[in-house]
């Protein structure tokens, strides 16, 4: 509790300072406007704020609640029956790693109303709320089982008597980190959906006026809402469970970590591979068939692969593909690699200095959960338009959640290795040298893995927002030349890249241990 | 509970026979032999002791004949049926060092989980319930949680739990293993007193000479590398046998004979 009142009153004093540098200094109150500023303008237009407050919440409460079942009943199915999770593997990485801002164009061309921003909140909490739920079920006391098997009881005495119930606390850690999602997949959802009343149209209408008050209120007003719903859940996480789960962000865990594949045969793992990979495609088409929306305006699978490959403009359209890469992928990449860095950096420092860690790990474990679109109206005022913009967002999107969780992988080195250290007269800078940097190194690959489709998410948003370059603009630009071809090409390939890039983590990750 | 039959019968049926049984176990490419051609009868309502060195097997012994692990070699049959099917009847009852409960039941309905589990009305057995919660000394924390329990406690949940089904044949593995020796010794007079008023074989695994001497009818000592029987010496005390039989000069001399047995080579 004492922890909470300090972290307010941090809070409390950064804001006091920030009002008064803002009312002596016009230049920063130019670019961050002022505390009381950005009040004034949420009363002043609260005929705004509420209704288009109301449409993300609404979206991303459905999204939620929907997304959830979906994961949970899968996560069950998963568990039940391990041949079915690795068949869906492929869908599982790909929609845990996908940038969700390729998915709303396409949305919008497919459903109409708030149904889009629906979908994609669905979509974007699914993996976080399923995999927490599979990990739960999995990770449970064995003994348990044997009472139960000793009674003559199966696969579905277990889930039923043990499996379930074990599971309530992940199910609850895995609905925290989703609640936040929720918010961010409507917000995603409204950019080029034209739909009237939600967060993202009205900071999609108000960027051109550049009014740092509104701009910076409506960032606020986002994470409100976001760390609102992940407060809630972590309350009742709090009040259900009894003992406080630990701040773990294990919702967060990478689809590897998972899958148990090691007892099929050479065949059957081939087999499965081979339905894993071609999965996601052939619910891609099922889904369209079923829907039988016109094919020009959603193209299936093999005609967006002739489409890249030979169709009518393909040439262009692969001209244009790979300039958008070109610009996309080295920004990503930079944003990975500085942001990775830096938290490692900043994490190992604060072993060094205990209490300072405490400070920064509640708000860290706040920004983390913050919508990253929040993050637009800051980068904007700070860089303007230009490439570092991009950087700083790729950045800043990475920083938190490799902060969070190398801090973890930092504060899970054993206490005995580090008094080792101490023992023979060794000072901290050597504690941290010998030990703690070499023994949480290991989770800079778990980190790797979770920031990587967020660094491509987080340039695609700038790119569609600010500096008009890149996949993220070329998509936007697709949308509104009615190229609908090029929208479903460009999410296949993002897509196709991100889950490149995950992959190519874990076989680096395997090379190396 | 068991009202019907006298209990410890001499010259009864086989009432568990492990018939050449083999295990080995296969871990990142190399396999160990956990157990070789392990032969053992016990009799009905008899109460045998397993012990050796750690890693010697028993344990594995014990999950073969509560079907949690299958044999590669020989036959396990209890009461002439195969651990699958008579598990499934109910009639097996388990205590494992870890009371394994399941930390969200009450004690009431952790002790209800087997009926339930075989799919019986719990409700009918409620009586039952309550009066093996109360045999184990627990009368008034029918509704606690285990996290509200002491160790001890927790452990006479799990023996009560293993009554339940009101089993005619009963596996311990070290039940109490995880005590201190003061509640273990007071745990193993209320384990004595609950299997003399059943009709109950046992088969108990320990590291504790002075338990398995003084619950047992007979102690089969293990030994390790490959996982084999190296003894089985009775014992002779009459029953019921008093707590004082702890400090008796013959428990002693018993209790040496078996460390005896133990030692490395000292078998014979």
């Amino acid at each position: 509790m004492r922890e909470h009142i300090k972290t307010v009153l941090w809070i409390f004093a950064v804001l006091l300072l920030w009002e008064a540098a803002a009312r002596t200094m016009p230049a920063v109150r130019d670019v961050v406007a002022s505390p009381s500023l950005i009040l004034a303008q949420y009363g002043s237009s609260a005929d705004l704020y509420i209704p288009h407050l109301l449409g993300t919440v609404r979206s991303a409460a459905f999204g939620f609640l929907f997304g959830n079942l979906v994961a949970v009943v899968a996560a069950i199915l998963f568990c039940r029956f391990p041949s079915v999770e690795v068949a869906f593997r492929g869908v599982n990485i790909a929609l845990f790693a996908m940038p969700p801002i390729v998915i709303g164009p396409v949305l919008a061309v497919i459903f109409s109303d708030n149904l889009p921003q629906i979908i994609l909140a669905a979509l974007v909490v699914y993996f976080p709320t399923m995999a927490a739920t599979l990990v739960g079920m999995r990770d449970i006391d064995p003994r348990l089982l044997d009472v139960i098997r000793t009674y003559g009881g199966g696969r579905n005495a277990i889930l039923r008597f043990v499996r379930l119930r074990s599971a309530l606390p992940a199910i609850l850690a895995g609905l925290r980190t989703a609640a936040p999602l929720s918010v961010l997949g409507a917000i995603l959802g409204e950019f080029g959906s034209g739909v009237r009343w939600g967060l993202g149209s009205f900071l999609l209408g108000s960027l051109g006026d550049a009014d740092p008050a509104r701009l910076l209120g409506i960032g606020f007003a986002a994470t409100a809402v976001a760390s609102a719903g992940y407060g809630v859940f972590a309350w009742i996480g709090r009040r259900t469970v009894g003992a406080t789960v630990a701040v773990t962000i294990a919702a967060d865990r990478s689809p590897d970590t998972i899958a148990g594949a090691d007892r099929y045969s050479l065949a059957q793992r081939a087999a499965l591979l081979i339905v894993a990979v071609s999965l996601p495609f052939v619910l891609w088409w099922l889904i369209l068939r079923v829907s039988q929306i016109s094919p020009i305006i959603a193209p299936g699978p093999m005609e967006t692969l002739r489409y890249l490959a030979a169709g009518p403009g393909g040439a262009e359209a692969r001209t244009a593909l790979l300039a958008a890469l070109g610009q996309t992928l080295p920004l990503a990449g930079l944003g990975l690699v500085g942001g990775i860095a830096a938290a490692f950096v900043v994490a190992s420092l604060t072993v060094l200095r205990p209490a300072a860690a405490k400070a920064i790990l509640p708000v860290a474990m706040l920004l983390q959960s913050m919508p990253l679109v929040a993050l637009v109206p800051l980068v904007l005022l700070l860089f303007d338009r230009d490439t570092a913009a991009t950087v700083v967002m790729a950045v800043l999107v990475v920083f938190f959640p490799a902060y969070v969780m190398l801090s973890q992988g930092f504060a899970l080195v054993p206490r005995e290795a580090r008094e080792l250290v101490r023992v023979y007269g060794g000072s901290r800078t050597q504690e941290l040298l010998l030990v703690s940097v070499p023994y949480a190194a290991s989770y800079l690959f778990a980190a790797a893995k979770l920031v990587a489709p967020r660094a491509l998410l987080g340039v695609m948003v700038a790119e569609w927002l600010l500096s008009g370059k890149g996949l993220g603009n070329l998509l936007n630009a697709s949308r509104g030349l009615l190229d609908y071809d090029m929208v479903w090409a460009g999410a296949v390939v993002s897509i196709l890249i991100s889950v490149a890039a995950y992959e190519a983590v874990s076989m680096i990750e395997t090379l190396v241990r | 509970m068991g009202d019907e039959q006298p209990a410890a019968q001499a010259h009864q049926p086989a009432d568990l026979s492990i018939e050449g049984v083999s295990k080995t176990f296969h871990a990142r490419g190399r396999s160990v032999l956990a157990l070789s051609s392990i032969t053992l009868k016990i009799e009905r309502g008899s109460f045998v002791a397993l012990i050796g060195p750690s890693g010697c097997g028993k344990s594995t012994l014990l999950r073969l004949v509560a079907g949690l692990e299958e044999p590669d070699d020989g036959a396990i049959l209890v009461r002439n049926e195969t651990p699958h099917s008579f598990r499934a009847r109910g009639e097996l009852g388990i205590a494992f060092q870890d009371p394994a409960l399941l930390p969200w039941r009450t004690v009431r309905r952790n002790v209800g989980l087997p009926l339930q589990v075989l799919g019986k009305k719990r409700q009918a057995d409620r009586e039952r319930i309550d009066a093996l919660i109360e045999l184990v000394g627990l009368t008034g924390y029918a509704d606690a949680l285990p996290g509200q329990l002491s160790g001890g406690m927790r452990q006479r949940v799990a023996i009560a739990r293993a009554l339940v089904t009101n089993p005619s044949m009963l596996l311990l593995d070290e039940p109490f293993g995880a005590l201190d020796q003061i509640l273990r010794r007071s745990m193993n007079l209320e384990l004595r007193r609950i299997w003399m008023g059943s009709a109950t074989t046992a088969l108990l695994v320990t590291h504790s000479i002075d338990e398995a001497a003084f619950l047992a009818d007979a102690v089969v000592v293990m030994n390790g590398g490959p996982g084999r029987i190296i003894d089985h010496i009775a014992i002779p005390f009459p029953r019921p046998r008093a707590p004082g039989l702890f400090a008796a000069p013959e428990f002693h001399t018993l209790c040496d004979r078996l460390a005896a047995a133990l030692e490395p080579g000292g078998a014979r």
